[in-house]
């Protein structure tokens, strides 16, 4: 049954026609054309499909399209600034967090949850908030390399934005 | 952040001036720098289209019907209930395409959908298009399939001990139809030098069959344009060999077929070769006349496989008591699966390959490929050699052991020498083996370590060679096995076409790389168009770690061509010699009076002032005849190979028997790194994957020949939280032919993880674990024998 | 990709509409919270109700707050909530490390405690795909009457594969049940059973509203202990509580040790206040109270890990419950 439904994606609310049983996964590639969430094991299991909703990472392959009706999705299309990429997608492109790039948006967003919770993380938290993201081509070190690279520059940024208000 | 901040820092990774001027002194200003990836933004913003990312208008979707028996004879299929059901558009089986299909030009044995019998659980018979995903699979499930069941085999030692039920028709008639492929090879006489060896150590291993796993499942899209031509989007590592086989499938003009491969989600082998899937969706295109796509389920994934083949491998090896190698003696059974695949390179590669970094003085190798009723095997990262690699290093372990000589110690006595030929008669250039034993050595602080850490906590090393490409490609032909066509603009502006499969390994950039260092362009001057039929010259593909060799050196060679035609016109100009006419960092400048100088597209305009259009083509063809003239001696040889050596560290909690590899350096010789970035990650990328084959992947199947996991959560891979440190060292032995002199990275570094996590075990509690993986129930057990003996 | 099949999705803002709901398509309704574990069954097709009563928009099912000597937690609490709340992780640590282990952050995001006390059981047999299970032959738990476990079983032994039951039952918790006929509130070992296709007493038209844990004494000290393959995502291969009150004597008043993901139903240990309750616990006891758990406990082929091994390690885990207790 085809439902009109609210949804506010990436800043944009807008009313969306679509199968009331799809997932939120299924409405944002297929009907809203947001392909940068991935398709990757069909049910939970990699973490290809992270989302934000209200900030917080969470499985769009397997959240009912209808749970994220009042709240704010944000897609890796949503994470940057208008015309500059965020400090995550530009640590991941010096140090070769993305490989193949296909785990890169679910793993970006877990990650940018993790720096809007903690300025300053340790590795060992890095590894813990990005533990259900699966990656097959990095082996995770360059990743963790621009978590890091990422952090200190919103450190630099926000210490400057302090200096000269 | 803001725009003019990010401006600033892509500024700064380009060349300064005064960069530019010691990059006169030094060989490159380019190559060899820690720089950006050509498609790294566009994968870390989400731009990048995949091919499940493309929709197509009126496009349909299709699904295929496949077998729930492992081994059965197709009675009748009836798809007219499917037919019938709203929104299908088509229905087809197999005899609608019989034509068989195979990677191997004289093995084909597969059909895109089968035709009279099922070999596997998974194994397709039937495929609809319909408006959507659900009507799809609602259609299957109105097709009727009426089967004859089969008796199947999981194990091949049962397989091989049945040709009365012969999974496959025997290639000669009185022949055991489960044998795919046997090859017996002798070099030198064994049995004599075994006698003559003062230490002979036996041994059985048994090596797991492994899926490549990569996170984007198989996707195509097939449309038949109006004016009859085919394209095909497909997650194909192989563009070419796709072309061609859908082509003849189809019996269709190869001139009209198009297969254009987008960013692909990882491959690592298991996207190299056509199936099922392709020529579906082509098929269905054509009857239908709209865009049709299909997208595997990750349970298909593991049914369509061509994952690691399980191999069981009895190894006898004989040596002096200084250590050196007298004998080796191999008895392989490879675990095949339903089909050919790459099989007959399977079954060499698991002898051929292991003659190398270490002189022996006599080898011998009998390997038998069985086809069993699972889905079949084929090229995973490391190709038949990481199997034979467990097993001879863990030998050179146990032989150290009963030699009391330190295993770095052993390995360093049986060097070949760079140049040399293996006893298989391979020829090898490069070789910095040595270099990287001493690096592992160093880094791991080894020797104050090995035999020395307290009980549960141990260090094991390893070693191993691998090709960087193959001297002869899958269909025998003179033509060059790599090429590259670029094209200049009047703005600076540079465009390469290469038909290289770009599958995260970096070859869009490698390529990007190599035009930036030849012609002085920016990076972000340089525009690559790759892997597209209908527009790029011929690359053979992602395969057998060839590309950065291969198409390396054919755009080395096509840059070259019109970094002359711009040093000959420039010159003439400044009335100079060409040879001091440098183009770097988006300049053309004297060398001998650096105040002259012009942008680039300046130096470019001049050239197409001078000699017309600027554009050329490249290419690279291996060489021959550096081989045995034995029968099988092509298959291995190869004009460069790369060498890797890791040592791991490992912490073993003998309570559960839970593995924990703390720490792994890995030291690749690589030739020369184009861009260091890049060859760590292929470094680590490939560690990982090693570590993970060692410690817990298992493509295993139930007795009804079932798969056990066919999900991301059952079949396990490591997580963040699972997968060890990684140190990357980079040795460069500069490779006489290698573009740069640079060769392969990423397959070559896979290859010790397994056996160098192996020895840590027996470092750390005493106890030898031959099969894998290496699980907690498996090491927890041996311990607990050991400790029984004791 | 595998797709859901339509249903229809109700948000109910109230408890009494929820329950009103769950009355009215009976038969072809499932509550569903985070939806973690049934969503991915709902791919599997081993459920498929017409229509989908959503909980996290109830109020009265959230919150966390102590009153009348009970920590009192709403059902729809996410698993993160848990593992983060101050309460909790003053009073309860051991509830909030086993929320805190459970899968990966994404779930503990989504899923919700309650959705973890009613989990479906698993089992390697049922945890598949339709083309799977209709190659198999279907199993005894779903579409089947065969279990491929126990060879002519007659009785499912799929897992309880929850993290958060057995340190709820070392400390004795209680589970309020709602429907449209009433309330009921009982222990939490009583809530399942050992049946493998359903392993709780909820009826479909129930729902669990709240879990209610006596506060511990200050004397009471309480470990979490899970063993899984991998060290994120997987499910438990042994999942193990123990509430352990000692005097200052070091002398055992009380103590609860529950094992779980071996059966059905998460196995309370018997017989330890006869071997422990005013003794010392000193290594030998503590040794003691390990091999009778080994006796007592008795994993199956149903999730596929080696039996003998995964057995051998309920000992194991007795051991490290008690050091992270008396460290």
């Amino acid at each position: 049954m085809i439902e009109a439904i609210q949804l506010t994606v990436n800043g944009d609310t807008r009313e969306v026609g679509v199968p009331s049983h799809y997932t939120l996964l299924e409405t944002l590639r297929y009907v809203l054309g947001l392909t940068g969430p991935k398709q990757g094991c069909d049910k939970g299991d990699c973490g290809a499909c992270t989302v934000l909703l209200d900030g917080v990472p969470t499985l769009s392959c397997i959240l009912p399209l209808q749970e994220a009706i009042g709240h704010e999705v944000t897609t890796i299309e949503g994470l940057a600034d208008r015309d500059a990429p965020h400090p995550l997608q530009d640590a991941f492109d010096i140090t070769g967090g993305a490989q193949c790039g296909f785990c890169t948006p679910g793993v970006l967003l877990s990650a940018a949850a993790l720096l809007t919770r903690s300025e300053n993380p340790t590795r060992e938290e890095i590894r813990n908030a990005l533990s259900g993201n699966l990656c097959r081509c990095t082996g995770y070190t360059k990743i963790y390399e621009a978590v890091e690279l990422a952090a200190a520059a919103l450190r630099e940024e926000r210490a400057s934005q302090e200096e000269a208000p | 952040m803001k725009l003019e901040d990010f401006r600033a820092k892509q500024a700064e990774s380009a060349a300064s001036e005064e960069e530019l001027h010691e990059a006169l002194e030094r060989e490159f200003h380019v190559i060899g720098r820690r720089l950006r990836r050509t498609d790294g933004l566009a994968k870390s913003t989400g731009a990048a289209v995949y091919t499940d990312d493309i929709a197509l208008p009126g496009m349909l979707h299709g699904k295929i019907l496949r077998s729930p028996h492992p081994h059965a004879k197709i009675v009748s299929i009836d798809v007219s209930a499917a037919l019938a059901l709203k929104g299908v558009h088509a229905v087809i089986t197999g005899s609608d395409m019989p034509e068989t299909f195979g990677i191997i030009p004289w093995a084909r044995d597969e059909y895109p959908l089968c035709l009279d019998k099922v070999r596997y659980v998974g194994d397709g018979v039937a495929a609809v298009a319909a408006v959507d995903e659900e009507t799809a699979c609602e259609a299957l499930d109105c097709i009727e399939v009426e089967y004859e069941v089969l008796p199947h085999f999981l194990d091949p030692e049962e397989a091989l001990a049945h040709p009365e039920t012969p999974i496959h028709d025997p290639k000669k008639p009185g022949q055991n139809g489960n044998i795919s492929k046997q090859v017996r090879l002798e070099f030198s006489y064994v049995d004599a030098l075994m006698e003559q060896s003062d230490a002979v150590v036996e041994g059985e291993y048994y090596f797991e069959g492994t899926n490549h796993t990569a996170i984007e499942p198989h996707c195509a899209i097939g449309y038949f344009a109006p004016a009859g031509k085919l394209t095909v989007w497909s997650t194909t590592q192989v563009p070419h060999y796709l072309h061609r086989e859908l082509a003849r499938v189809l019996d269709l003009d190869v001139a009209r077929v198009r297969v254009i491969q987008p960013p692909i989600g990882g491959a690592f082998g298991g996207k190299s070769e056509p199936f099922d899937l392709e020529f579906c969706v082509a098929k269905l295109a054509m009857i239908t006349g709209r865009p049709v796509k299909i997208l595997y389920t990750r349970e298909e994934v593991f049914y369509a496989h061509r994952g690691r083949h399980p191999m069981l491998m009895r190894y006898k090896t004989g040596a002096v008591s200084d250590g050196r190698i007298k004998a080796v003696d191999a008895k392989t059974i490879l675990d095949g699966g339903g089909y050919e695949s790459f099989g007959l390179v399977t079954t060499y590669y698991s002898g051929q390959l292991i003659t190398a970094p270490y002189t022996m003085e006599s080898y011998r190798f009998d390997s038998t490929r069985v086809y069993t009723n699972k889905p079949c095997c084929g090229p995973k990262r490391g190709h038949g050699s990481v199997q034979p690699r467990f097993a001879i290093e863990v030998q050179l372990d146990k032989i150290a052991e009963r030699l009391d000589i330190d295993p770095i110690e052993l390995r360093r006595r049986n060097i070949l020498e760079p140049g040399a030929r293996t006893i298989n008669e391979f020829r090898v250039n490069s070789n910095g083996f040595l270099q990287c034993l001493d690096a592992v050595e160093d880094a791991a602080d080894w020797r104050a370590k090995y035999r020395k850490l307290p009980y549960g906590r141990g260090v094991g090393v390893a070693g191993s060679c691998y090709i960087s490409g193959t001297n002869y490609p899958i269909y025998p032909n003179e033509m060059p096995q790599s090429a590259v066509q670029l094209q200049v603009d009047r703005s600076g502006r540079v465009a390469i076409f290469c038909g290289a499969s770009e599958i995260g390994q970096g070859s869009d950039s490698m390529l990007a790389y190599i035009v930036s260092e030849e012609l002085g362009v920016p990076l972000d001057y340089v525009r690559i168009l790759s892997a597209d039929t209908d527009l790029t010259p011929v690359d053979l593909g992602a395969y057998s770690s060839r590309v950065t060799f291969m198409c390396g050196n054919a755009c080395i060679d096509a840059a070259q061509k019109i970094r002359q035609q711009v040093q000959q016109a420039v010159a003439e100009e400044w009335l100079c010699r060409p040879k001091h006419v440098k183009l770097a960092g988006g300049w053309a400048f004297n060398a001998l009076d650096t105040e002259a100088k012009v942008p680039i597209s300046e130096a470019f305009n001049m050239a197409e002032a001078k000699y017309g259009a600027l554009g050329a083509t490249g290419s690279y063809n291996t060489p021959k005849d550096i081989h045995g003239s034995y029968r099988g001696g092509t298959i291995g040889s190869s004009p460069a190979y790369s060498f890797t050596a890791h040592v791991a560290e490992v912490d073993v909690d003998s309570e559960t028997g839970f593995v924990e590899v703390q720490r792994i350096w890995i030291a690749h010789d690589c030739g020369r790194a184009l861009n260091p970035i890049l060859v760590e990650g292929q470094m680590e990328g490939s560690a990982y994957m090693g570590f993970a084959e060692a410690i817990m992947e298992e493509h295993i199947f139930k007795e009804t020949g079932l798969h056990n996991a066919p999900s991301l959560l059952d079949y396990k891979i490591p997580t963040s939280l699972d997968t060890p440190e990684m140190h990357s060292l980079i040795v460069e032995s500069i490779d006489p032919e290698g573009p740069y002199g640079a060769k392969e990275a990423g397959e070559g570094p896979l290859h010790p993880s397994i056996p160098a996590i192996a020895n840590a075990i027996y470092d750390a509690v005493g106890v030898r674990i031959d099969r894998l993986p290496f699980s907690p129930p498996r090491v927890w057990k041996a311990i607990q024998q050991r400790a029984e003996v004791d | 990709m595998l797709r859901l099949h339509p249903y229809q999705y109700h948000r109910p803002r109230e408890l009494g509409q929820a329950l009103q709901l769950l009355s009215e398509h009976a038969g072809d309704v499932m509550p569903i919270a985070g939806g973690t574990d049934l969503v991915p069954n709902m791919k599997h097709k081993l459920f498929t109700p017409a229509h989908l009563v959503a909980l996290k928009g109830i109020d009265t099912l959230h919150g966390v707050e102590r009153r009348d000597g009970e920590i009192s937690i709403g059902a729809a609490e996410t698993l993160n909530a848990i593992a983060t709340h101050p309460l909790i992780r003053q009073l309860l640590p051991a509830l909030a490390k086993a929320s805190g282990a459970i899968a990966h952050p994404m779930i503990r995001n989504q899923a919700t405690i309650g959705g973890n006390i009613c989990l479906d059981t698993r089992c390697t047999y049922y945890n598949q795909t339709l083309f799977w299970r209709k190659a198999l032959g279907y199993c005894l738990k779903k579409d089947g009457d065969v279990c491929h476990v126990v060879k002519g079983g007659t009785k499912c032994v799929a897992a309880h594969s929850a993290d958060t039951p057995p340190i709820l039952m070392a400390l004795n918790a209680e589970i309020n049940l709602a429907s449209a006929d009433g309330y009921r509130s009982l222990s939490l070992d009583d809530f399942f059973t050992a049946d493998g296709v359903c392993n709780t007493v909820r009826q479909p038209h129930e729902l669990v509203t709240r879990l209610r844990v006596p506060v511990p004494s200050p004397r009471l000290s309480m470990s979490y202990q899970k063993l899984r393959e991998r060290k994120s995502v997987d499910f438990p291969l042994i999942s193990l509580a123990l509430a352990l009150e000692l005097d200052d004597k070091q002398v055992v008043e009380s103590i609860a040790l529950v094992v779980a993901a071996l059966g059905a139903k998460p196995r309370r240990i018997g017989g330890l206040d006869k071997l422990t309750v005013g003794e010392r616990v000193t290594a030998e006891k503590v040794e003691e109270v390990a091999q009778q758990a080994y006796r007592q406990c008795n994993p199956l082929d149903n999730i596929i890990v080696d039996v003998e091994w995964r057995r051998a390690m309920v000992p194991v885990y007795v051991r490290r419950a008690f050091r992270e207790i008396l460290s």
